[in-house]
């Protein structure tokens, strides 16, 4: 029925419209008949596509990988995730989104291509990231984590606080003419998620709840206020990060995509360990992001071979060590951890550390709303003034009626 | 005074009230370029001031040697010198009619398509995608050219309608008397009149189509496909170590064809009514 | 061209509208196709349950999704409304105002630089808008770093978040707008009075007085036939404008403080994100009937003119 009306108004309307433009070669089709085309949408960048690219294309000639560099990969995945002409065989994203396409019904499950047992070696959390109601969506490849930074040339190594009270009080030390004694994106969820943890609490527990009027919230954005107030008014990327570059704050939390930018501006710039929270005992516990690859299903089945080897593939460490390095990563394969150039990335290590406490971003579909709502909340107590109770009550209304909203 | 020293007075006051507008318009534009010379790598800094001290122009080369820039540049063209001319094809013909012709439904039309004008384009994209699927037209320029072309088409037929309206139909009469065919009727009368309203008309169409991103984005795939707007987006949008200089660098030197071809342009707007000798 | 000439005689002999139809017919189906049917596939859509549990398999649910829609066009939603409607009319009033002067001034008969002036003052509309916007959010009105404040602390003032209150944030998108959209109305003005007799301009600077009364006697009413299509669509185009409100100031992750919403970031914010078409279609085609009904509004006021 619905299929039909569908064809009613494309075949009146648009069947025409080939008439209103001159000449469509369309040539967009991927017929390859052999080798196997297997093509990856990615949104990384060009660097780090090439050393997944060159390490692919060991499998010519048999299998022709393409990695496709696609803006706004996970609209468009909505799109045309199970088009056989305009889907691609597999993605490189993040673990973050895996929950929607696997409702959606695009995603083929990792385990028709590679047992379990084969990744055994991983690191748990990153295993844990990919599953998705007991089946796993996929093959982890590398992760990243918040990091504590710090400016050697402020904070000596020596005065790293280990504690979020020896932190304020380094910031009431420090935080005046122009300089912050700690910066970070305050008023944004992935990057205050982290204490929010650090009280014992989550944003969305694993049936897709959210509970953002706990108690424990309340406490959480409640003790992270008076470090907001010591902290600039914008709670944005650029300015965050720029005010660290250049040497305007002593510490900040920042992913690790930042380290090489601030190597380059000559900062000497330290690794550290999530301050532990004086009142819980738990140190912040940021989300942690995995990048893998995902297998759609449109073509799993017809070319289960070439995917599979595909898979089997990326289970080699040197490939790990390779992607974690120059994506500046921690590898999700343990048997990296053998290699030397690992072992002495300070902030690989570190990541490796974190990923013990670390929570992975929740893959549900319930989280895509959480990002905003969690911002809202956030913004309205920090940049807003709004009582933390009454702005965690509205918040928890607004994310239950958007949660409500998806079905 | 004399009407001479009056009127030199008023028009300094006039420059010098246009440069300070200029200037306005120009300011963040000022602010890009600033960044993009700049040889720190930042688009905020602390030292920041709107004239440089260390400029370098590595940011702009780093734009053409790092990215695919010419190949974006050749497809925004192709699809701009496409999109621009089919608009006009298809729109001038309908708005001559829809002006000229008291047709059954005209009004009608004239009034639905406005309101339809009004739906917001971002809410169409799963409609299009649907579209162009089904016409085999994904990830390919026509199926992009028909969006495009379709998107400014109301625009078109609206705009040269309402100017054909102001056109006395007396002259194309009086031609007529004078023995005027219908080719030549349309190509020498008509058209010179309506050229202000051609050119508007074509400039909205390509600026719409050279700073389109969001369609060029979802509808293509690979980097060798995008157009400069959409190359720029995925600049920006994939900011992670931070090439904020290039990314300046990038957005003015796309702006600057389109400069180029504004400045070009000017003296074709020029009155089509005077030059047709009657007031209007 | 053909089509035209046919057309002219074809009219005479009775079978005008036909013609007039077809050699109109290839600009409305690309309409149709590219307006028309997304319009018409989302109030399809609306009546089904599409969402990311039912991506594919989705069914006929009736007009379930419109009652649900109706928990967003809650008080919220109202005030949204109310701003954008405000929104709506002081860009439109500002816009024609400032666009009117420049497009006068660039025609004084002995500006000599005036076609350098026309295209500088084009540049704004040479960039991509979200360009722009974002040069406009960090390298104005950013508190820590931005080009305002750093002149608000040269003269000795506190810096400024332009951007965190609901007033100071329509203003600031009121701003961005106005410097993205006038050069188009300039350019559309601009061309207009290039249509109108200029001999009145001449005697501009001398006759101060009498200028302005000659402008909204003579000039005003006679370009308004030439700007009218061009005023109306842009009164549209204000009225569903989403990426200065959104980029500027709603933008997940860096958000300025500020509550101020239009229609459009206000039904993204609490309808869109959830990823249910059917429903987020539903809101969709409420909000178009409320443009309708806006519209209908403005045409009687703005019909003696146009």
């Amino acid at each position: 029925m619905k299929r039909a009306m569908i064809r009613i108004i494309l075949l009146c309307m648009l069947a025409a419209t080939l008439t209103g433009c001159a000449g469509g070669n369309s040539d967009s089709s991927t017929t390859a008949p052999k080798p196997v085309t297997i093509t990856i949408w990615h949104d990384k960048e060009d660097a780090v596509a090439d050393v997944l690219q060159k390490a692919l294309d060991a499998l010519a000639p048999d299998i022709a990988v393409k990695l496709e560099k696609k803006a706004g990969l996970t609209e468009a995945l909505k799109m045309v995730g199970n088009d056989k002409n305009a889907a691609p065989d597999m993605y490189w994203f993040a673990h973050d989104k895996l929950g929607v396409y696997a409702e959606m019904g695009i995603l083929a499950p990792i385990g028709d291509f590679i047992a379990d047992e084969e990744l055994a070696d991983y690191i748990p959390m990153t295993l844990r990231a990919g599953m998705y109601k007991g089946t796993r969506y996929q093959m982890p490849l590398y992760f990243e984590t918040l990091l504590f930074l710090y400016n050697r040339k402020y904070m000596k190594d020596a005065d790293v606080p280990a504690t979020t009270e020896a932190l304020y009080g380094y910031m009431k030390r420090k935080t005046h003419g122009g300089h912050y004694g700690f910066v970070e994106q305050h008023s944004t969820a992935y990057y205050s998620a982290g204490w929010l943890h650090a009280f014992g609490t989550e944003v969305l527990n694993a049936q897709g709840q959210p509970h953002l009027d706990d108690e424990n919230v309340i406490n959480a954005l409640t003790y992270h206020l008076k470090f907001v107030e010591l902290m600039p008014d914008e709670t944005e990327y650029a300015t965050v990060n720029t005010l660290f570059r250049e040497g305007m704050a002593h510490a900040t939390l920042a992913g690790p995509w930042l380290v090489p930018t601030l190597r380059e501006a000559g900062i000497d710039v330290g690794v550290a360990p999530m301050p532990v929270v004086d009142e819980t005992g738990l140190p912040l516990a940021p989300y942690s992001g995995v990048q893998g690859l995902h297998v759609l299903k449109v073509h799993a089945r017809e070319k289960k071979d070439a995917i599979m080897k595909v898979l089997t593939a990326l289970l080699e460490p040197q490939i790990g060590t390779d992607l974690a390095l120059v994506s500046a990563c921690a590898p999700a394969n343990g048997k990296c951890y053998g290699d030397e150039r690992i072992t002495s990335d300070a902030a690989g290590m570190e990541m490796r550390r974190t990923a013990e406490t670390a929570v992975p971003m929740p893959n549900l579909p319930e989280m895509d709303v959480m990002w905003t709502v969690l911002g809202n909340l956030l913004t309205d107590v920090n940049m807003r003034g709004q009582d933390v109770a009454e702005a965690a009550a509205q918040a928890q209304r607004q994310a239950a009626q958007l949660i409500e909203a998806m079905r | 005074m004399t009407k001479r020293v009056r009127d030199s007075i008023g028009y300094s006051a006039l420059n010098l009230f246009m440069a300070g507008a200029c200037f306005l318009a120009l300011l963040p534009v000022l602010y890009a370029l600033s960044v993009s010379l700049s040889a720190t790598n930042s688009l905020l800094s602390a030292n920041f001031s709107l004239i440089s001290r260390t400029v370098t122009f590595r940011h702009y080369a780093a734009v053409f040697t790092e990215k695919p820039v010419l190949v974006w540049f050749a497809n925004s063209v192709t699809l701009a010198v496409f999109t621009v001319l089919i608009s006009l094809a298809v729109a001038v013909p309908a708005a001559y009619v829809f002006s000229r012709r008291k047709f059954a439904g005209r009004r009608v039309i004239l009034r639905i398509l406005i309101l339809l004008y009004s739906f917001p384009q971002v809410l169409s994209m799963l409609a299009i995608y649907k579209l162009l699927s089904t016409l085999g037209l994904i990830n390919s320029r026509p199926g992009l050219i028909i969006v495009y072309t379709g998107t400014m088409a109301v625009f078109g037929l609206w705009n040269m309608k309402g100017y054909f309206d102001t056109i006395p139909m007396e002259i194309e009469e009086a031609a007529r008397m004078d023995g005027c065919g219908d080719v030549r009727l349309v190509t020498r009368i008509v058209m010179p009149l309506a050229k202000p309203s051609i050119i508007v008309t074509a400039a909205m169409v390509l600026v719409f189509v050279w700073n389109e991103y969001l369609f060029a984005v979802t509808f293509l795939t690979g980097e060798s496909t995008y157009t400069l707007a959409a190359g720029l987006y995925t600049l920006q949008a994939t900011e992670m170590a931070g090439s904020w200089p290039v990314f300046a660098a990038a957005s003015l030197l796309i702006s600057l064809p389109i400069l180029i071809i504004f400045f070009l342009a000017q003296r074709h707007i020029v009155s089509g009514l005077t030059a047709g000798g009657v007031k209007g | 061209m053909t089509s035209v000439q046919i057309s002219a005689n074809a009219y005479k002999r009775g079978k005008g509208t036909l013609v007039s139809y077809l050699v109109s017919a290839p600009s409305l189906i690309l309409i149709a196709g590219v307006v028309v049917f997304p319009i018409l596939y989302t109030a399809y859509i609306s009546l089904t349950n599409m969402n990311v549990y039912h991506w594919f398999n989705y069914s006929f649910v009736g007009l379930v999704n419109y009652a649900r829609a109706l928990f967003v066009f809650n008080s919220g939603f109202l005030s949204a409304l109310g701003v954008t409607v405000l929104w709506t009319i002081v860009n439109m009033a500002a816009q024609l105002i400032v666009a009117y002067v420049m497009a006068v001034l660039l025609n004084m008969p002995k500006l000599r630089l005036k076609n350098l002036y026309r295209t500088l003052l084009m540049f704004p509309w040479a960039m991509p808008g979200y360009v722009s916007i974002l040069l406009w959010k960090t390298g104005m009105f950013n508190s820590q770093f931005g080009l305002l404040n750093r002149w608000m602390q040269d003269l000795g003032h506190a810096s400024v978040r332009w951007l965190a209150s609901d007033l100071g944030a329509f203003i600031c998108c009121t701003v961005v707008n106005l410097w993205l959209a006038l050069p188009f109305m300039i350019m559309i003005m601009d061309g207009a009075l290039q249509s109108v007799d200029k001999s009145f301009q001449e005697s501009a600077l001398i006759d101060g007085a009498n200028w302005l009364t000659r402008q909204t006697a003579v000039t005003l009413p006679s370009i308004r036939p030439i700007i009218g299509p061009a005023v109306i669509i842009t009164v549209f185009t204000t009225f569903k404008q989403f990426d200065v409100v959104y980029l500027l100031i709603q933008q997940t992750g860096a958000k300025t403080g500020s509550h101020l919403h239009t229609i459009l970031t206000y039904a993204y914010e609490n309808a869109f994100i959830a990823s249910n078409y059917g429903y987020s279609s539903a809101i969709s085609v409420i909000i178009f009937l409320m443009l309708i009904a806006f519209s209908m509004l403005t045409r009687t006021r703005t019909k003696e003119g146009v």
